[in-house]
């Protein structure tokens, strides 16, 4: 390892687990830290503790300057930067280069491109990946109905000229467009001088996928197989698993090959996600983002492929060893994550920070908790709610559904409100077992039912 | 507030959040709340320990980053500087190098024995060449410069201690 010594530039449970990872390769770790996480897991973990400034983020995770100047002079030759916080800023990934700090995760130039959505909307467009399909603009009812022949219904009108569901409607057949296509124009027209319309495909039932990828920097890129997103909560989400197993050999081929495609293109460096809607109804697959950094739910991937994404990253940031072959990546068994948050979901998701009176997380074959958590620990309240990760592992979908549910159950956690309770409530729903739901599921279906009996 | 619900503390939590004041307790018959900028601090009603947070000693830190490896965190936590009674400490504003002088060869801002108003500048903190001077915050005389010329310091290790004017 040509690493030697590594800033850990996050907090909480990646924290701890960036530690391990590194310790586990012979790498010693500084630990950065707010006066918040002066007695955190990971400043008990680190070989050394800087405390770079006072609790909240913004003069603490979130200033590049501190954080790199603490890494120069701790004499770290790497940086590791979680998630979160500066992981997906370039300037971050620019001062190390600047200073001479190997950085964990892509070049800045990367960083910067593929968080530009239109610029990454253009690289996927280029690298030949599928975007959701969409029209010109359309002048007419006429030319409407002839566009949505062609894309097929259901079809959602945008205004061309701006967004907030002004001049946006859904019409799943053509007499929905002759009704409503005066009415979105003028309100275009109306919100922002201009009344052009245009068509996108609409996704009804979509589930969110995404693809676990490594490239070396030189266009080699290999995947880990993908991840289905699709319980989530005003787009955060609340429970991930591995493999997709909704869907087809046929499409996931296309989808993997998709999202190496997309970043060999760019020479990606170390670890990246690529986002895609998959659309059910259509056997479909559309690309949303690249995320630039490893990613909350990666250990779902960890756990059916058997590397270790982590130390992964710094054996590519070291420059050390080649990728593995994709044919030595192999997916078995299925694993789910569930997000275990300190918040009220009775309480409309009420952040609930505070000490932790009994931590008693689950234990025994096939169940991972990643946690910077322990009796006494007092969850501070400037930061992301998020206190454990639960990872349960078995042979196919179904007995991990039945794991989980017993990890659920023997989940016990005292001192502060989490969301426990909802996630028992979500994997004991016929739905999710039987796999059947989208990504608004939860938000349509389920909240509502727990919110009436949980008050 | 005589039944706060979660929104009056959260409420609560913020304004302290934006007040620049450094302990919040209130008390009424169905809670007690006791808010603290300390992450070290108790409940009043608790034994107070008063301990200086992060002083580190800046040789464990700075002076010799390969030396210091195998140092455990716990080292970085150990060597606290105690304030004399009846003294008053300079501390970090953040994490950053400690300088004595504006610029190199440049007379120290100030010596051991020196009279100084509040608004004295008595040393300076690099971050990625920002240099921000720390003003000294109390009239009186500098008693001790804790840290070396050079080291990095930590946010709110002891920097300066200073006797106030009575």
């Amino acid at each position: 390892m040509t690493i030697k010594r590594t800033l850990v530039a996050n907090r909480g449970e990646i924290a701890v687990r960036v530690i391990r990872a590194a310790h586990a390769l012979g790498i010693e770790a500084v630990q950065v830290v707010s006066a918040a996480d002066r007695d955190s897991e990971a400043a008990r973990m680190a070989d050394q503790v800087v405390v770079i400034g006072p609790a909240p983020s913004k003069q603490s995770y979130l200033n590049a300057g501190l954080i790199v100047h603490a890494a120069k002079q701790t004499g770290c030759d790497a940086l590791h930067p979680g998630y979160g916080f500066l992981s997906e800023r370039a300037e971050l990934a620019n001062l190390c280069a600047e200073n001479g700090i190997t950085f964990v995760g892509p070049a800045a130039e990367t960083i910067g491109a593929l968080g530009d959505k239109l610029r990454s909307r253009a690289i996927a467009a280029e690298a030949g990946v599928p975007l959701v399909p969409g029209t010109d603009k359309i002048a007419s009812i006429t030319a409407a109905h002839k566009a949505a022949e062609k894309l097929g219904y259901p079809v959602l009108m945008k205004a061309s000229a701006g967004g907030g569901g002004r001049g946006m409607f859904v019409a799943r057949n053509a007499d929905a467009i002759t009704a409503s296509f005066d009415a979105a124009s003028t309100e275009a027209e109306e919100a922002f001088g201009d009344g052009t319309l245009y068509m996108e495909t609409y996704v009804e039932n979509a589930r969110h996928v995404e693809v676990q990828a490594v490239g070396d920097g030189k266009g080699r890129v290999v995947h880990f197989g993908e991840r289905d997103c699709s319980v989530q909560r005003r787009y955060q989400k609340v429970i991930e698993e591995a493999p997709c197993a909704l869907m087809p050999a046929k499409l996931r081929g296309e989808l993997h090959e998709s999202a190496v495609k997309l970043l060999s293109s760019m020479k990606y460096l170390n670890a990246g996600t690529v986002e895609f809607l998959y659309d059910v109804d259509r056997q479909a697959i559309y690309f949303i983002e690249v995320n630039t950094r490893i990613q909350v739910e990666h250990p779902v991937s960890e756990q059916v492929t058997g590397f270790d994404l982590v130390q992964t990253q710094f054996r590519i940031a070291g420059g050390e060893a080649a990728l593995p072959r994709q044919d030595q990546i192999k997916v078995g068994r299925h694993a789910i994550e569930c997000r275990i948050n300190a918040e009220d979901a009775a309480r409309n998701f009420m952040p609930s920070p505070g000490r932790i009176t009994r931590w008693s997380p689950p234990r025994g074959a096939g169940i991972r908790v990643d946690s910077h958590c322990h009796d006494g620990y007092l969850v501070p309240p400037y930061y992301d709610s998020m206190i454990a990760k639960l990872i349960v592992t078995a042979d196919d979908r179904p007995a991990c559904v039945e794991r989980l549910q017993r990890a659920l159950a023997n989940f016990e956690v005292e001192g502060l409100t989490t969301n426990i309770p909802l996630l028992r409530y979500i994997v004991a729903q016929n739905d999710f077992a039987q796999n059947r739901f989208h990504t608004k599921w939860l938000e349509q279906s389920v909240l509502p039912a727990f919110q009436q009996d949980h008050v | 507030m005589a039944n706060p619900t979660p929104a009056d503390i959260e409420n609560l939590i913020e304004l302290f959040n934006r007040s620049d004041w450094d302990e919040m307790h209130l008390k009424t018959d169905a809670l007690e709340i006791f808010l603290s900028n300390d992450p070290n601090a108790r409940r009043p009603s608790a034994q107070v320990v008063v301990a200086a947070p992060s002083a580190v000693a800046p040789a464990a830190v700075g002076a010799a980053p390969a030396a210091s490896a195998a140092a455990p965190a716990a080292a970085a936590h150990s060597a606290e500087v105690s304030i004399p009674a009846g003294m008053v400490a300079v501390r970090a504003p953040n994490l950053g190098t400690f300088y004595r002088a504006p610029k190199p060869g440049a007379p120290a801002y100030v010596e051991v024995g020196q009279a100084i108003e509040a608004d004295t500048e008595v040393c300076l903190i690099e971050v990625m060449k920002l240099f921000t001077p720390v003003k000294a915050g109390v009239k009186g005389t500098v008693r001790q410069i804790v840290v070396n010329d050079g080291t990095m310091v930590e946010y709110e290790q002891v920097l300066v201690i200073i006797e106030p004017a009575a």
